[in-house]
């Protein structure tokens, strides 16, 4: 029974009502539920990022615009090396799955490395911690939570590119994993998209 | 591939060009920055920074998450979210009299 039910799932996916599969359904779903998660962190940056009074410096006046956009760049081109290993895969190209899995892996750790860099430089070099004042602690709040999410999407990546290397081919039921990581993947993208606009290039601490 | 996706997704080639597309995107949001700091666009910086930065937002889901190419279902099921964010957390914003963006 259990190895009937095993052969089901994997060679004759389920109908379901919608037409679409109930995996890919969750993700939206999930995802759709994510924009309250961040849009919750964003107005509370916004609450706090110009309000005056507050001791200590503002994280809108010490932010290092030049690096902020690499990073960004850095971002945007791992969701098109993602997308490639999605093409790659359905093309049947086994190989080229594999290396753009690990490019996006990589253009994700370079991005997280940014991260760690930006904030060592704050704490460091200005003092700022998520102890100096609201605004400060909005700030690491915000991108602290992306870049976690950033971190899973990047395990999540480099274990599909193990089993990937371990099995020699990803197999449908990967194929499904993949394309539910690289949905993950953009929408982490979609969401800096609008922290780089909104938090970055239009904030400001208060005159 | 479900058997629904019977449309035709970007070429390899195609994807390289949306890539582009959207750096070129970025770097004009990061020209935006510095020319309004020596010109002072005021309300127009941000109209055009939040124009930009929805059209990159748009490209991503409709071409790399291949929305565009998915049934309607899913569309709505991510828009709803979506509206219902940008709407919940507008009026929060309003309420405590904060819109406080360069501008």
């Amino acid at each position: 029974m259990a190895d009937l039910a095993h052969d089901t799932a994997d060679h004759h996916p389920p109908h379901e009502s919608t037409g679409i599969d109930n995996r890919k359904l969750g993700m939206w779903v999930f995802l759709s539920s994510e924009f309250l998660f961040f849009g919750a962190l964003i107005t509370n940056y916004l609450l706090y990022s110009n309000r005056a009074g507050y001791d200590g410096i503002y994280p809108a006046a010490i932010y290092d615009i030049p690096f902020t956009s690499v990073s960004s760049f850095v971002l945007l081109m791992s969701s098109l090396t993602m997308v490639l290993a999605h093409n790659a895969l359905s093309r049947g190209d086994q190989n080229g799955t594999r290396t753009w899995l690990f490019a996006t892996a990589a253009l994700g750790a370079v991005f997280l490395g940014g991260q760690v860099f930006e904030f060592t430089e704050f704490i460091v070099e200005y003092g700022m911690t998520m102890q100096t004042n609201p605004a400060a602690s909005a700030f690491y709040l915000l991108t602290g939570f992306h870049g976690v999410h950033v971190a899973i999407g990047v395990i999540m990546l480099l274990s599909l590119w193990g089993i990937s290397r371990r099995q020699g081919e990803l197999s449908e039921k990967h194929g499904m994993n993949l394309e539910l990581v690289g949905l993950y993947w953009h929408f982490v993208d979609i969401i800096w998209i609008v922290i780089f606009t909104v938090v970055y290039l239009l904030s400001y601490p208060p005159t | 591939m479900s058997a629904h996706e019977h449309h035709e997704h970007p070429t390899p080639a195609q994807y390289w060009k949306i890539a582009v597309f959207l750096a070129i995107l970025t770097a004009i949001e990061v020209a935006l920055f510095y020319i309004d700091e020596e010109l002072d666009l005021q309300i127009f910086n941000a109209i055009a920074l939040i124009s930009l930065s929805t059209l990159k937002f748009i490209v991503v889901v409709g071409w790399f998450m291949h929305l565009r190419y998915e049934r309607p279902l899913l569309t709505r099921f991510f828009t709803a979210g979506f509206v219902l964010a940008v709407a919940l957390y507008l009026v929060v914003l309003s309420a405590m009299g904060i819109v406080a963006i360069r501008g």
